[in-house]
């Protein structure tokens, strides 16, 4: 079957590209493995997190990566171009109008609450999360789940020093609850209205009550604002061990508006081959066990993230990219790939690594030569950066995704 | 405060305790000090081989003779302990067969009882063996626990009246003479210092024997040998596969409960502290031992560790593995004029009873006192214990309660009841006690919840992360080496969550 494009990937970058390609009226395909890092890591949309972007020193997050791009210029981010970044976080977040949409406290970083109670940088910050902001304050109440092993609540209470209580529901709750079990629950009425009568029974006037991040996957406003009645303080999520609920809402978010464009959505199958001639794409193999079914594109975009995507891979000696095979800026040897220490205060070296693109996101080789001319890369699978320690990855998989894609289209 | 005694014995590894045990069955008080918990040195830090003698055969007659007496009495006090799985020891094509004729006669000579397997049947025995290998040779090695073998000494002891202090620091001897009279110590986590008088003191320190005699101003002839040793995530091998050639690097491979350990290497090293496995190490040995077991080359590791042997040195040394593995009990009124310190070091796990019998033996000899050795006799507290995974299945199904470790099914409740029985200091006294972290995340999901548990708990008020980061790093000693293929995936998702979600 032939398309205009073919995304490859499901990750937020990859997702971009596809409502992007496809708000231009294209013929898209998208296939994807899995959902990418999206569901485990994704709560709130990082930009650029780093100190002293935080602190006393806190900057206008436009100001910080203007700097940022100064300092930095091969990062993704220089890639893009300032203007061009805020073009695609306009087009993400047109996706997620009111109720549960992303917004930011001054264009500028946040504090939120983590399950580790610690705080954390953030930019955009969903509707669900917002009463956690540090700076707002107030008497705090932690809720845990008896039964649920993600998220202590002692645990974040004691670091922050708020006060945490743990909720038993011996008639619902087994062993071994999941968040995602917990979140569809919450979306029953009358589940959430027990807990909340709990909660109004334990409130010692406290002004917020903290959750775990699962309050419904569908209508997470609704669960928060029945809670807030019955209660009668302000609730907010916080980000927990993967998977990520609010992640998953954002995926189902894309999903469903992709295939309401009449996107063709293929979740759960891998590229095993992408042929070429020359300088170009011509078809990739997509195996559906038993079969493998080939499509083909004008273009091609590879968002399929880094190791645990299965974008990049890596054997005892090196480091490979294994649809396309394409060249890698790399650390000489294994060796020198981490550092000594984990928390070391440098990034490890191997989080550098990743594919070099030129200005029209298509791949290159170290010597700047074009490798293929009609598909592009976009996302965490590009060189240059760390996203872990400078909190910059659904910024990154937003702003790329979006590019590759209106690149491609030859904008 | 001063704690007055007969016998203090310094380290807490197989011989300190084995030597606590002893003494206590003889009704003879002592006092045992440990700076960390017990087996943190090369105790347990070892592939674990319940050794027949093997290995030692041809190199080491007098090593190999030790380790067959022990093998047979261990199989009947500590059977809990040990899975007596048989070893082979494979001749490949490069080997040739004159270093296996050379072991069956030395084997026999020992009397270490072997049977000797043609190819076929090797191979049916262990399928994932190298196809092309000559023939085996099959022993009665086996595979065993070394920190359920020292806690179990550790607790018979106790409970005849030995005292047994962890995490206490020795800060100074008192001497006296051409005596020691005592030490001053110090309790690491409480902060007190006081005095342990004895009239005899034992040094069973192992790899650090030289730390602790320089407070007496005395040395001895070490040599420290570092063993590296790596863990696959899935169990290759039904027995023990040992190369037969003489001893070399990677060629042992030792199944444990659901994983193999592979190893060793033999690196020479100056210092006890901070030592670390470095990636040509793993390289090496996944290199040599698929030359016995071919899908290690395709394996995944969960985590790569190393040993200090303390190899003691009469005088010239060659080759560190030509140095006898055999033990030496040192009585330094002899040799250096302190008429009542005892150094016992050298040896090996497989042989830490005997050399707990000896050195009581000397003891008992230096206060004229009668009492002879039981330990072969009395089986450890936990003997009738029932072991084995049919036996842990059945436990793990009739009372399956909230799973804190899902790599290795550690419950809850099993924290508690670890909470209930001791007092514990620190994480890794939990971790040490409990399967918990053991398993393929190597903790990486499990311990946060650990420590969430002991914030419900109400056990843990202070600083977690601080605690959490500090695992985090220990632990990345453990993984570095290995970071490739799925591992490295599993490594991205941990970083994710700790310096990404949690910002650690």
């Amino acid at each position: 079957m032939h398309y205009d494009l073919i995304v490859i990937g499901m990750g937020l970058s990859g997702l971009m590209a596809a409502k992007t390609a496809a708000e231009s009226g294209q013929r898209v395909l998208i296939v994807g493995k899995g959902m990418g890092s999206l569901v485990l890591f994704s709560n709130t949309i990082d930009v650029l997190g780093l100190p002293p972007l935080t602190g006393p020193k806190t900057m206008k997050m436009r100001d910080s990566l203007s700097q940022w791009i100064k300092e930095h210029p091969k990062h993704p981010y220089s890639q893009v171009g300032l203007e061009k970044i805020e073009e695609a976080f306009s087009s993400f977040l047109s996706l997620f109008p009111p109720p549960y949409s992303f917004q930011t406290i001054a264009n500028m970083n946040c504090l939120l609450p983590t399950g580790a109670g610690t705080l954390r940088p953030t930019y955009l910050i969903p509707m669900t999360m917002i009463g956690g902001v540090s700076a707002n304050g107030g008497n705090t109440l932690i809720i845990g789940f008896k039964g649920f092993k993600d998220f202590y609540t002692h645990y974040v209470a004691d670091q922050l020093k708020y006060r945490g209580i743990t909720l038993s529901f011996p008639d619902v709750l087994h062993q071994d609850m999941t968040a995602t079990a917990l979140a569809r629950l919450m979306e029953k009425k009358s589940f959430r209205e027990n807990i909340g009568w709990e909660i109004k029974k334990q409130l010692h006037g406290e002004s917020r009550v903290g959750f775990p991040a699962l309050l419904g996957m569908h209508d997470p406003i609704l669960v928060k604002e029945d809670l807030e009645e019955i209660v009668g303080a302000k609730v907010f999520e916080i980000p927990i061990l993967p998977p990520s609920i609010p992640g998953m809402r954002i995926f189902n978010r894309f999903k469903e508006w992709l295939i309401q464009k009449g996107v063709t959505f293929l979740l759960g199958y891998s590229v095993s081959k992408a042929t070429l001639k020359g300088k170009r794409c011509e078809r990739i193999e997509v195996r559906h066990p038993p079969v493998i079914t080939s499509y083909s594109a004008d273009r091609y975009i590879l968002a399929t993230g880094r190791f645990i995507g299965g974008g990049l891979k890596a054997n005892d000696e090196k480091i490979f990219e294994p649809i396309f095979n394409l060249p890698l800026s790399q650390p000489p040897s294994r060796e020198g790939w981490f550092r000594n220490s984990f928390f070391s205060d440098l990034p490890h070296p191997i989080y550098q690594s990743g594919i070099l693109i030129d200005s029209s996101f298509r791949p290159v080789d170290e010597r700047e030569e074009l490798i293929l001319e009609n598909v592009r890369v976009a996302g965490s699978i590009l060189a240059h950066h760390h996203s872990i320690d400078e909190k910059s990855r659904e910024g990154i998989e937003i702003s790329t995704g979006y590019w590759a894609a209106k690149r491609a289209l030859g904008v | 405060m001063k704690i007055q005694t007969d016998v203090l014995i310094i380290g807490g590894g197989a011989t300190g305790v084995g030597i606590s045990r002893d003494l206590a069955l003889r009704g003879i008080p002592s006092v045992l000090i440990e700076k960390g918990d017990f087996a943190s040195g090369a105790s347990g830090r070892n592939h674990g081989l319940f050794h027949s003698g093997g290995r030692y055969a041809v190199s080491d007659p007098e090593a190999a003779r030790e380790c067959i007496a022990e093998n047979r009495i261990l199989r009947k006090i500590a059977p809990h302990c040990i899975e007596e799985t048989d070893g082979l020891f494979v001749s490949l094509p490069e080997d040739g067969l004159d270093f296996r004729d050379k072991f069956l006669r030395a084997c026999e000579e020992v009397g270490i009882q072997t049977t000797l397997l043609a190819r076929d049947e090797a191979l049916e025995l262990e399928p994932e063996l190298n196809p092309n290998l000559l023939s085996a040779v099959k022993v009665p090695d086996g595979a065993m626990d070394p920190f359920t073998l020292v806690i179990e000494n550790a607790k018979d002891a106790e409970e005849h009246g030995a005292k047994i202090l962890l995490h206490t620091e020795i800060n100074s001897l008192i001497l006296d003479g051409d005596k020691v009279r005592g030490a001053k110590v110090k309790d690491l986590y409480q902060g007190e210092e006081y005095i342990v008088e004895a009239s005899y003191i034992i040094n069973a320190t192992g790899a650090w024997a030289n730390q602790f005699l320089k407070l007496a101003g005395l040395h001895i002839g070490m040599a420290l040998s570092k063993g590296s040793m790596l863990i696959t995530n899935q169990r290759l091998n039904h027995s023990v596969i040992n190369r037969c050639r003489p001893p070399s690097d990677g060629d042992i491979i030792v199944p444990n409960h659901t994983v193999s350990i592979l190893g060793t290497t033999s690196i020479r090293l100056e210092e006890v502290e901070n030592f670390e496995v470095t990636p040509h190490e793993v390289s090496l040995l996944i290199q040599e031992t698929s030359k016995m077991i071919p899908t290690i080359q395709e394996a995944r590791f969960i985590r790569a560790y190393a040993g200090i042997r303390p190899l003691f040195q009469s005088e010239e040394k060659g080759n560190d593995r030509a140095i006898s593995r055999g033990f030496v009990l040192i009585d330094h009124g002899k040799r250096n004029g302190i008429k009542n310190l005892i150094t016992i070091t050298g040896g090996k796990l497989m042989t830490y009873r005997l050399m707990a019998e000896k050195t009581s033996d000397l003891i008992c000899k230096k206060m004229g006192r009668d009492g002879s050795c039981s330990t072969h006799l009395k089986p450890l507290p936990g003997a009738t214990r029932p072991t084995g995974l049919k036996e842990r299945l059945k436990q793990f199904s009739k009372d399956r309660g909230e799973i804190l470790c899902d790599c290795e099914l550690v419950q809850r409740k099993e924290i508690e009841e670890v909470f209930g029985a001791e007092k514990l200091k620190d994480l890794q006294d939990i971790l040490h006690r409990t399967r918990l972290s053991k398993g393929t995340c190597q903790g990486g999901f499990c311990v946060y919840r650990l420590l969430g548990v002991l914030h419900d708990l109400r056990m843990a008020e202070g600083d977690s992360n601080k605690i959490l980061k500090g695992f985090l790093e220990e632990r990345w000693k453990g993984l570095r080496p290995i970071l490739w293929g799925t591992a490295l995936k599993e490594e991205e998702l941990i970083e994710s969550i700790y310096k990404g979600i949690f910002n650690l």
